[in-house]
């Protein structure tokens, strides 16, 4: 398994959306949020490469196209939103410091495919 | 949850107090809904109740740092600091006192690099995924020290000694110049920084005078609002030297092995020494190896090893630098450990321009941040959680092996899996254990208060103290230091009351309680 975010995630398609050294915050306020860039930035840590939950969705139920929610086709948006205020399991609550509703509202339409 | 009110204060009070900070930050920055308040609880807690908030300022600049600090003082408002609230095991996001409002810096996200020095000055709000990938766009040539939850803030991490896998994994070692906003609103900076517009701020840790910046280090006595944080440039080549060692009395030879090449220098890394549950919590949970309550059997035990290839305890070492240096150091290295036992030592080879070793386990050592070790907590299936106990020991291989025998027995006792490793610093062991349970299991949920009480009283009676604990046990703990009648604690209230006299900033925190609030001291 490849792990290394320089080889395969944010740094390259970042650079493009946001800039070096911009507060994402600050630069997504402006324009509508781009869900698959924020997934990356704010949940890519535990649900990409070698994330803490990709390990543990993918032995449950020992079914590892669990793990990458990217790649899964049965998440709503609602239960994505749910579970990132309410946590889940091993997953913390996330305060919308850290991620506003605006830019949940864009990471669970992209994981959802627009499911609501 | 229910609303939790600051001690003393009424809704009405409180809701002032909520409407000024949004006056200073942006309302829609003051997030008080139910749902806002349950974010900020200690997911992994053992009673997510006991440390609830009342609401959550989120600042963005140092200005309204300093201005939600005056309001505080003018309302009478606990705050409760939090850089990104990933401290998991000691508290996350979760204030100590009841009903305080947190202060998140979450939003304070600013990263100023010095390319020839080798030093990011980072805000709070920087995570370690943050700076590694600020490091990677800008091709930067250096390597980050990151933690086994690299989730959390760079700043925030080093100001509650966390450590890392590399030679710069004393976060704390490698602060240098603060930026601090004191419970007054006022703004300071630490060392050369207190000469305006100081080239050596980041450079020079001192300045002139007395040195402040571990006074604001596990303490309640400012926010930090900027720290400079010295990074290892990124090293010709790295060598790995992994062995695994099979029989838990291995554990005092390998200690007095080790320790001694860290205080010589030999080693400039603090390699910890892990038992057999480290990687299997991580891997696996616990009903595919047994079904029963009490602690691990022994042939339970074996069958983890066999599976996974590992020793009662494993060990690795890493060197940094340059090539010819690495080989020389790793050839005494390994001598020394063959004098003492015919198991395999592993040597791997790493150099620039080679990509790096893609298991999981090799990222931290190379500096790639990494959350996949906190998949342990959920070991026991359920809702997980977990408790870190830590005392610091004397590096020598008896004082270690006492300590695992009287720890593992305590375990065993309480009928909990044995999760310990051995930390080797330069004179002394932090001996990190975790204690790993099951929230949807009310029998031994009923066991973990007594168990980690009983773990603490047990380093206390050896007069060992804790580098580091949970909000639950801060009273517990500050008062094992007891040298003169708690001569310490005595000394940091004094302090206390002088820096923070309307006690507004985060009370309780390692034990050290503002006069308005001392009497709620556990």
């Amino acid at each position: 398994m490849k792990y290394l975010r320089s080889q395969l995630l944010r740094p390259a398609m970042l650079g493009l959306l946001f800039g070096v050294g911009l507060a994402p915050g600050e630069s997504l306020a402006a324009g509508s949020p781009d869900g698959k860039a924020l997934y990356t930035e704010r949940c890519g840590m535990c649900h990409q490469t070698i994330g803490m939950a990709v390990g543990i969705l993918s032995r449950r139920p020992a079914d590892a196209s669990m793990g990458l929610l990217e790649e899964r086709a049965d998440l709503s948006a609602i239960f994505v939103r749910t579970v990132v205020r309410s946590g889940i399991a091993n997953m913390p609550r996330m305060p919308r410091a850290e991620i506003s509703d605006a830019e949940l509202a864009a990471v669970a339409t992209y994981l959802s495919r627009g499911k609501p | 949850m229910k609303l939790a009110l600051p001690p003393g204060l009424s809704a009405a009070q409180l809701d002032r107090a909520l409407r000024d900070f949004g006056r200073a930050v942006g309302d829609e920055w003051v997030l008080a809904t139910d749902l806002d308040r349950d974010t900020y609880l200690d997911h992994f807690a053992v009673d997510e109740s006991t440390h609830a908030s009342s609401a959550a300022v989120a600042p963005l600049t140092v200005e309204q740092v300093q201005e939600v600090l005056r309001i505080a003082n003018r309302h009478k408002v606990p705050l409760w600091p939090i850089s990104r609230g990933k401290n998991f095991g000691y508290g996350g996001a979760a204030p100590l006192l009841k009903g305080s409002v947190v202060l998140d810096l979450s939003r304070m996200k600013k990263i100023d690099f010095d390319e020839e020095n080798g030093v990011a000055v980072v805000e709070p709000g920087v995570g370690f995924y943050d700076l590694y990938d600020y490091i990677q766009q800008n091709k930067l040539p250096y390597w980050t020290s990151v933690p086994g939850n690299s989730w959390g803030s760079v700043l925030g991490n080093a100001l509650d000694r966390g450590v890392g896998y590399t030679t710069y994994g004393q976060h704390t070692e490698k602060l240098c110049g603060l930026e601090v906003v004191l419970p007054s609103g006022e703004l300071m900076r630490t060392g050369m920084g207190a000469m305006s517009g100081s080239p050596t701020w980041n450079l020079y840790r001192y300045g002139f005078g007395p040195s402040w910046e571990q006074m604001f280090v596990q303490s309640n006595y400012g926010v930090v609002t900027k720290a400079g944080v010295w990074l290892m440039p990124a090293p010709e080549s790295m060598l790995g030297i992994d062995l695994e060692l099979p029989n838990a009395d291995d554990l005092g030879w390998a200690v007095d092995v080790v320790a001694a090449q860290r205080r010589d220098g030999l080693l400039q890394q603090s390699p910890s020494i892990g038992s057999w549950l480290r990687g299997a919590a991580v891997l696996t949970t616990r009903k595919e190896w047994y079904d029963k309550p009490d602690a691990l059997p022994d042939d339970v035990i074996a069958a983890i090893r066999e599976r996974f290839g590992i020793g009662w305890w494993s060990i690795s070492l890493r060197l940094y630098g340059y090539e010819g240096v690495n080989e020389a150091q790793a050839a005494v290295i390994q001598k020394q450990f063959e004098k003492q036992t015919s198991q395999p030592i592993r040597i791997s080879r790493w150099k620039q321009g080679e990509p790096l070793n893609p298991a999981p386990g090799q990222a931290a050592f190379a500096g790639v941040p990494i959350t996949f070790p906190l998949a342990n907590a959920a070991w026991h299936g359920g809702r997980g959680g977990h408790l870190g106990y830590s005392p610091v020991l004397p590096a020598t291989g008896q004082a270690a092996m006492e300590q695992f025998r009287r720890t593992y027995d305590r375990y065993r006792e309480f009928g909990m899996d044995y999760h310990g490793s051995f930390a080797m610093g330069e004179r002394s062991i932090v001996n990190v254990n975790q204690v790993l349970f099951n929230k949807d299991d009310p029998e031994m949920m009923s066991r973990v208060n007594g168990f980690f009480r009983a773990l603490v009283n047990d380093a206390t009676e050896k007069r060992y103290g804790e580098y580091r604990t949970h909000i639950d046990y801060m009273d517990m703990v500050a008062a094992t230091y007891d040298f003169n009648n708690g001569a310490l604690l005595r000394a940091n209230e004094a302090v206390k009351d002088a820096i923070d006299p309307n006690g507004i900033l985060a009370p309780g925190k390692s034990g050290i309680w503002p006069k308005r609030y001392r009497h709620l001291r556990a």
